[in-house]
């Protein structure tokens, strides 16, 4: 750790270029060559050089944790006796959050290149504004995964938020992007309600929010939990899930989980790139990432990792038959960012943290990369995103779509492709669990049932849009992409297709080889931090919440798991490719009956929140202001007439007339008298 | 220090100065009957004013009257005719500084005045007496010192004799004023009767003497209770008020609302708590008389606030608001009942002395206004702001302070009042509805309050006005009382302690 020349003491620069690159570009953007591009290019690529030199660092056995400012501290009993309280900013650089951030800083550096061809060439106005939310978008993200404490992840999130609100509405002169701007915040916000209850809870009963070490309050609430202390009259298991569950309330919010999923498919009014960012590395990330960060105290709670199961497990089949009928590109994908962030937390859900890792990691790249190549697409096609106005465009683009079909296949689970192995690990740790819970084998089934339609859906939008004879005059002939496009497409599908290979968990099981890469990473055979570990969490679920049991062996159990969701997915890439890869692809809508209404409005879930807001809220809000304008207002008006009234009265005693005064002076004394009088018995 | 060394009478230097004051002024008087040099008039009355203030504040910093073994102890003085403790300091310095700052102010205000001298050795004789009034301790020197107070308080009253309005209200004063001298001195002879004495301990020693006699002590008591809410200006004993402030020249207005009412209450504080003490006097009259001051406060801080709510005439609306003041104070009184009674007591103390600055500093700026000719009424008041920013700045910040508005010193007067109060009401339910009465007229009293910013800052001028002069005295004696109004807050830690600590003392 304590190296010459120790690189950690640049962690703060990870975040700090972005942050640069935002003020300049605000302030001399529109002076720029390329309207700021330029500094958000330099900005993210230096933060991936120093992401990457942190990775190194982590992997020659180091790790850091820092505070960097106090914002306050004093004394402040807390529940289980802490005396003091302190508010800081601090870093804290793990096996995760290096991982994390070389994720971000990779992704965000594409994304800046890949919009010099969508923005810069396609000649958007209010360029320099873009780039500069994007700067601070990223900054914003990155100091969010570095933070060391739950307030400051807190304060980050927040401003994840608003520039994600930012990015939505960029073309705020239309009418649906700032209405999907302000759903973005309104419903994230919302989540963070609870978040913020739960960051206050958490630092009134442990009198610290730090992630990381003795002090951390995952290491309090073991204490408390092993010494059987009661907080806030609950047990003190019982609270930890319940303060777990608030700041639950704001991961899903951004994570866009059942039931706070409506916002993100309308984000897709954003830019392309943004969306790119949105889903892969950024906004949506967060959610699970904050999950991942603070799993040590999820671990504690049976209950609460129950639900994130759930959720995810139910989530991700949700999302997965919407995203069937969808006819948008853009949109087919939105739902497939929600259904496999419901992987994720299905994946954390049961206790694999290296497997919700693990996805993260992957689906960062793949969406990304599905994102830029929907991008791309929505280039050729000239800013067209209907799927039915596509078809053929194979051979005109073929970059596009190899990089396009990479991704497709990586999502979809098709072996060897990224997505394979992680949505493997997933449903093979829900699956060892689910054998002895209930609750977990029907999330695992869930998550089973939406390969087959993510297969599906997938397959579906790659044949609509590349395969077939070409539907409409703009896809017979396409407008080109350049370097700009290409290669981060290239640098994603290359990733796409061989980041799974880091954590090969079949094959190390069946060959006896340990080439579990990420597994060791995450389990501290590198750097690591104390109580941060795979290891650590495993045994404190274990110990806490779920036993694992198999079918057969375990070997066994992983065969027969992998088989069934590799087989799924490519029954559902099969069923789309006989349904829709033919030179004239029908809509097949009328097979699926009434479902296909049903799907098609998204379950009615945008109705019932309409109706929740205008038929619940809005009748009550407008009650609550009857009741305020008549009863309160009322009575506040009342009063003062009262008062008025009663003041010209009072001042009519007043008559100016001395001999009035002295008999009302004599008379009130008299009276005082009589009473006092009479209560003391005077006149006995 | 050497105050050990000087004789024990010295103690009193603080009312003595005064005293002095005004017979350096009635020597300038008879040398030189014609002069009307009122800067030597009013320089004189400064220097007597802010010398008593002085000595008042190096005996309190002395440990005059503190307990403990580095301090002087309190100082009886007669025999026990008067005696010199923290409460006493306390008021004196009250009194002190309400003086100085009227007297600066009225160097201005009396410019084309014939009765320069007269003037200030009345004021200088009528804060002699109410210097008196904090350090009486028999009801010989209490009715005397009230005398002092009151009679020369009538002239000043009456002082513009070519004024209708004044002479009027010095003559209504004067008649009211007698007759509540009356009923206080019968007051103090039935007492007499009762108990045989008149040296406040002594009477108390004696309560048991009363015997058969409770009625009589009780009625006693209830008249010197009327007496008292005279000079406090306190239901039903206030009609002089509003008649006396408006008709008065505006300093003496402020220095009979502020100084003379503080008095009045010492005097209250002083009697109530040495003379009467709660239980022994319980036993005599059969009730408890705190509960006099609990109706007397109830009503007077509502009748106050209530006829202040609609005054067009904005001396008058500062009038019922001083007495709607008073009805705060009473509370001090309210809750002897109550263990926490030398908080609230404190409390009231605290009251009374950032009462001494905003509310001087409010009549003050009406004595400005009257300097200037704009008129009385809140119309006439319309847009002085654009004129004249600064003093519209301070009377803006005694109006919010007399409503009670953080940061000013009001708020922390009346937040302390109201929240020891709740405190003591957990003894006694009835102050729960003086704490009530309290929040509700000090919101109503925001009403009129804020009105007056709104016609000075925000409405627009009914005619046109002429520059308006900016007469040095009047607007020093503005701003001395609007910092001091502003910066108290920071101070109230230490002035609270003192107030407590010198209410617990006499409390015991």
């Amino acid at each position: 750790m304590a190296m010459a020349s120790d690189p950690f003491g640049f962690a703060p620069a990870i975040a700090v270029f972005p942050l640069v690159a935002f003020v300049i570009t605000l302030l001399f953007g529109r002076h720029l060559p390329k309207k700021g591009a330029l500094p958000g290019i330099i900005a993210t690529g230096g933060s991936l050089v120093v992401s990457l030199v942190m990775a190194a660092a982590v992997a020659g056995g180091g790790e850091h944790h820092a505070q960097l400012y106090e914002w306050t501290a004093g004394a402040a009993a807390s529940e289980t006796g802490a005396e003091t309280v302190a508010f800081t900013f601090g870093i804290l650089i793990d096996p995760l959050s290096a991982l994390m951030l070389v994720i971000v800083s990779l992704v965000a550096l594409l994304v800046h290149v890949f919009s010099l061809g969508y923005m810069n060439a396609e000649g958007e106005t209010g360029l320099p504004r873009y780039y500069a939310e994007l700067g601070l978008f990223t900054f914003s993200m990155l100091a969010f995964v570095f933070a060391d404490n739950l307030l400051m992840a807190f304060m980050f999130f927040e401003l994840v938020g608003l520039c994600s609100y930012l990015l939505i509405g960029f073309w705020f002169r239309t009418e649906s992007a700032p209405s999907a701007a302000k759903k973005a915040f309104l419903v994230t916000r919302f989540g963070d309600y609870f978040f913020l209850i739960g960051v206050v809870a958490i630092a009134a009963t442990f009198g610290t929010v730090g992630f990381a070490g003795e002090g951390s309050f995952v290491t309090a609430a073991e204490t408390a939990i092993e010494d059987g202390a009661t907080l806030f009259g609950f047990d003190a298991q019982t609270w930890v899930t319940i303060t777990g569950l608030l700041v639950l309330g704001g991961v899903l919010g951004k994570s866009a989980q059942f039931p706070f999923h409506t916002w993100l498919p309308d984000a897709m009014e954003g830019p392309t790139t943004v969306s790119a960012l949105i889903h892969a590395a950024t906004m949506v990330a967060a959610g699970v990432y904050l999950v991942a960060r603070m799993f040590g105290y999820y671990a504690l709670s049976p209950t609460a990792l129950a639900i994130i199961a759930f959720v995810g497990g139910f989530t991700a089949l949700f999302a997965a038959t919407m995203a069937v009928v969808k006819d948008d590109v853009k949109q087919v994908l939105a739902y497939s960012t929600i259904s496999q962030y419901g992987y994720m937390m299905l994946g954390l859900g049961v206790g694999g943290y290296v497997a919700g890792v693990f996805h993260l990691m992957n689906h960062a790249f793949f969406k990304a990369l599905l994102f830029l190549g929907a991008g791309a697409v929505i280039i050729l096609m000239h800013h067209e995103q209907d799927m039915w106005e596509m078809g053929g465009l194979k051979d005109k683009a073929p970059v596009v779509y190899y990089t396009f079909l990479a991704g497709a296949l990586a999502l979809a689970g098709i072996v060897p492709f990224s997505g394979f192995w992680s949505k493997d690990e997933v449903l093979f740790d829900a699956l060892a669990v689910g054998l002895s819970e209930p609750v977990i084998l029907a999330a695992y089934a869930m998550g089973l049932v939406a390969v087959f339609f993510t297969g599906f859906y997938t397959f579906r939008m790659v044949f609509l849009t590349f395969h077939g004879e070409p539907r409409s005059d703009t896809a017979e002939d396409p407008h080109p992409v350049g370097w700009a496009v290409k290669v981060p497409l290239l640098a994603l599908g290359t990733l796409a297709a061989v980041a799974g290979l880091v954590n090969m968990a079949p094959i190390a099981k069946l060959a006896g080889v340990d080439i579990t890469f990420l597994e060791f990473w995450l389990d501290g055979e590198y750097g690591y931090v104390e109580g941060l570990t795979y290891h650590h969490y495993h045994e404190t679920v274990a110990e806490m919440a779920f036993e694992e049991s198999y079918i057969g062996s375990e070997t066994t159990t992983m065969l027969l798991s992998a088989g069934l969701s590799l087989g799924l997915a490519l029954a559902g890439a099969v069923t789309a490719h006989t349904l829709y890869n033919v030179p004239d692809p029908d809509r097949h809508t009328t097979k699926l009956g009434g479902a296909y209404g049903v799907l098609k409005r998204n379950y009615y879930q945008d109705e019932y929140q309409v109706w929740l807001a205008e038929g619940l809220t809005l009748p009550l809000a407008r009650a609550a202001d009857r009741f305020d304008q008549t009863v309160i207002d009322g009575v506040v008006n009342g009063t003062s007439t009262i008062s008025l009234f009663g003041s010209d009265w009072v001042k009519r005693i007043q008559t100016g007339i001395v001999t009035n005064y002295a008999a009302l002076l004599v008379g009130g004394f008299i009276a005082l008298l009589l009473v006092f009088g009479y209560l003391g018995g005077w006149f006995a | 220090m050497a105050v050990v060394d000087l004789p024990q009478w010295l103690a009193l230097a603080p009312a003595l100065l005064l005293a002095a004051t005004a017979l350096v002024l009635f020597a300038f008087d008879s040398i030189n009957p014609h002069t009307t040099n009122r800067t030597l008039f009013a320089g004189t009355t400064v220097v007597g004013a802010l010398a008593s203030l002085a000595v008042a504040v190096w005996y309190a910093a002395a440990g005059v009257g503190a307990t403990g073994i580095e301090n002087y102890g309190v100082i009886d003085i007669m025999g026990g005719q008067f005696v010199v403790d923290q409460l006493a300091l306390f008021f004196m310095i009250v009194v002190a500084v309400v003086t100085a700052l009227v007297a600066v102010a009225s160097h201005d205000y009396l410019r084309d005045h014939a009765y320069q001298a007269e003037y200030y050795s009345l004021l200088a004789l009528a804060a002699t007496g109410m210097s008196m009034m904090a350090v009486s301790n028999s009801l010989v020197t209490v009715f005397i010192a009230l005398e002092l107070t009151s009679l020369p308080s009538y002239a000043l009253v009456a002082i513009l004799k070519d004024n209708r309005g004044s002479v009027e209200a010095g003559l209504k004063y004067f008649l009211i004023g007698a007759l509540s001298s009356a009923i206080f001195v019968y007051g103090v002879s039935l007492v007499y009767g009762a108990t045989g004495s008149l040296q406040l301990e002594a009477i108390a020693a004696n309560l048991d003497a009363a015997g058969e006699m409770g009625g009589l002590l009780g009625l006693g008591i209830l008249m010197l209770i009327g007496g008292i809410a005279f000079k406090t200006a306190s239901v039903p004993f206030h009609f002089w008020a509003p008649e006396a402030y408006e008709g008065a020249p505006a300093p003496i207005s402020a220095f009979l609302s502020s100084a003379s009412k503080a008095a009045g209450f010492v005097l209250a504080f002083r009697v109530f708590t040495t003379a009467f003490p709660l239980e022994a006097t319980t036993a005599v009259i059969g009730v408890d008389w705190t509960w006099a001051f609990v109706i007397l406060a109830i009503v007077t801080m509502t009748l106050g606030n209530f006829a202040a709510a609609t005054q067009e005439n904005v001396k008058r609306m500062l009038a019922y608001s001083s007495i709607g003041h008073a009805g705060y104070v009473l509370i001090g009184l309210a809750a002897l009942s109550t263990p926490s009674g030398d908080l609230v007591m404190g409390a009231a103390m605290i009251h009374l002395l950032v009462y001494g600055f905003m509310n001087t500093g409010a009549f003050l700026f009406v004595g400005l206004a009257e300097y200037w000719g704009v008129g009385r009424t809140f119309e006439d008041y319309n847009g002085l702001a654009t004129q004249a920013p600064v003093a519209c700045a301070a009377m803006a910040v005694f109006m919010f302070s007399l409503a009670g508005i953080p940061p000013f010193g009001g708020f922390g007067s009346k937040y302390l009042l109201f929240s020891h109060t709740i405190e003591a009401a957990a003894e006694n339910t009835a102050l729960l509805a003086a704490a009530a009465a309290l929040v509700i007229n000090s919101t109503l009293s925001l009403y009129y309050y804020s009105r007056l910013v709104k016609a000075l800052w925000i409405e627009e001028p009914l005619r046109e006005r002429d520059a308006l002069a900016t007469p040095t005295g009047l607007y020093a004696a503005i701003i001395a009382a609007a910092v001091v109004t502003a910066v108290i807050l920071a101070a109230f830690g230490p002035i609270a302690d003192v107030a407590t600590e010198a209410a617990a003392a006499v409390v015991g």
